[in-house]
């Protein structure tokens, strides 16, 4: 049993890279170049939160920042910084991932909502404060406001397509392997 | 009850705080790396690109083809429509045609009459657009040309009809174009008839103001925005787009290029500007004027 739950785990981290790399696909699809006045949610940030609320060992702190690192890259923002912040962010909701789990979803979104204005505002005033261009105010905020309207939407596909939920009582822990 | 269950298994935390921590400290150390040292690691950028995005290529494009065959559907709704106007187009094309090939005629004579000869390096090279920037804050194509079809920094590209961006990022076989439009992109122009020089501004709108204006009041709405080479950043005179005034006042450049739609870009080479080679020479070019020690002569000299 416990093999066949450490083989599951190895299957939903891949599953997790696979995610991100359909994100990124997504976002760089030259669709259109002309300038919009608004933005999409920030997905990645979304899942992420997602599933480090329901299950944190699917995504280990290094699968996560090297992941967020990629988009960094890839997307033209300042590498590392959104990335770290939204690592340590995911790690706050691991560790209150326990709590979470017997709470009520409002209970949760109330707290991502929290982690999501935290970290917008915490970038903001580090590309300030040395001095990088910060993006437009109305786009920052309208992308904010994006993520967190669609968190249960994001919520939803993690919950009922990917099958990452949170562990019941009685479920075998995938990494301890205790009931 | 959960929270003797946590205590219990927690074997592995520390590891686990462990890794958390360096990699935080990782992602930090490259974040400040780039405010320190920017130029290497957007190479590193580059380089990340040039070996991802061209894997996902084989997606990009049936999707993209999928999208704009969707689009292209909507607009044969309206196609009656579409003929009139073309149809009104046409007739007027035809009386800037005539008047075309006078002037340029015209032209020839007089460049003729001037032994005025065109710069012959100024030839171009095509490009397809493979992605975007991804992202609603910066404004940039991923060309799939780059430093093996020997692209350099810095050189104008065009779509088909006005100026699109500027190369900046090249790698070995992909290089990013920043769009007019980008909040980060300043390119010296002109406004034709009144030769007033201005910057056109990006402010990651459609519409880019332009900046630095003397005179006011010599440009009208209309008028043509051509690149004026000056700073040796591009060729002079391609066409950028026409002024328009916003609501509020403020003098605009609605850009000639179809934005809505790039596919193919041309690439103008031009080798009038010095590539930049030894950049420490640069940012510190008084090291060279200095009458020190003999010490830092003998450094100098070497």
């Amino acid at each position: 049993m416990n093999d066949h739950s450490s083989y599951r785990v190895w299957v939903m981290r891949a599953a997790f890279i696979l995610l991100t790399l359909f994100i990124l696909f997504v976002h760089l699809l030259p669709l259109n170049s002309a300038p919009s006045t608004w933005a999409l949610p920030n997905l990645l940030m979304g899942f992420a939160f997602a599933w480090s609320a329901r299950r944190p060992e699917y995504v280990p702190a290094i699968l996560l920042g090297l992941v967020l690192l990629l988009a960094d890259l890839l997307l033209q923002r300042p590498p590392g910084l959104w990335a770290a912040i939204v690592l340590l962010a995911s790690e706050k909701l691991k560790s209150q991932a326990p709590t979470l789990r017997a709470a009520t979803f409002l209970t949760e979104w109330a707290t991502v909502t929290g982690l999501i204005i935290g970290a917008t505002v915490v970038n903001r005033v580090v590309l300030a404060v040395l001095l990088v261009d910060v993006p437009g105010l109305w786009l920052t905020l309208n992308q904010m406001g994006m993520t967190v309207l669609f968190y249960p939407a994001f919520v939803f596909v993690t919950h009922a397509i990917m099958g990452v939920r949170k562990s019941a009582p009685g479920d075998l822990d995938t990494l301890g392997g205790r009931a | 009850m959960a929270k003797d269950r946590s205590n219990s298994q927690d074997y592995g935390a520390p590891l686990r705080k462990l890794l958390l921590s360096v990699m935080v400290l990782l992602l930090i150390a490259v974040f400040l790396l780039w405010r320190i040292d920017s130029p290497r690691v957007e190479r590193f950028r580059a380089q990340v690109t040039d070996r991802i995005v061209p894997n996902f290529d084989w997606a990009m494009a049936p999707v993209t083809g999928m999208a704009n065959l969707l689009r292209d559907f909507q607009s044969y709704q309206r196609i009656a429509e579409q003929n009139q106007e073309l149809k009104r187009e046409l007739r007027r094309m035809k009386e800037w045609k005539e008047a075309a090939l006078q002037l340029e005629e015209e032209n020839a004579r007089l460049l003729d009459l001037n032994k005025v000869r065109l710069d012959p390096r100024l030839t171009f090279i095509t490009g397809v657009v493979m992605a975007d920037s991804g992202s609603p804050f910066r404004q940039s194509v991923l060309l799939n040309v780059g430093a093996r079809d020997g692209l350099i920094d810095g050189w104008a590209t065009m779509d088909g009809i006005g100026l699109v961006g500027r190369i900046s990022g090249v790698a070995k076989n992909t290089s990013r174009v920043i769009l007019l439009t980008d909040a980060s992109s300043r390119i010296p122009a002109l406004v034709q008839p009144s030769g007033q020089r201005v910057i056109v501004a990006g402010d990651n709108s459609a519409v880019p103001p332009i900046d630095f204006l003397e005179n006011p009041s010599l440009v009208r709405a209309g008028d043509r925005v051509v690149s004026s080479g000056d700073g040796g950043v591009f060729p002079a005179g391609l066409l950028i787009g026409q002024i328009a005034k916003d609501p509020g006042g403020r003098l605009r450049v609605r850009l000639a290029a179809d934005y809505e739609r790039l596919e193919f870009l041309r690439v103008m080479r031009s080798y009038s500007n010095e590539p930049v080679s030894d950049v420490s020479s640069v940012l510190t070019p008084a090291r060279a004027t200095l009458q020190g020690s003999p010490q830092t002569t003998e450094v100098v000299d070497e």
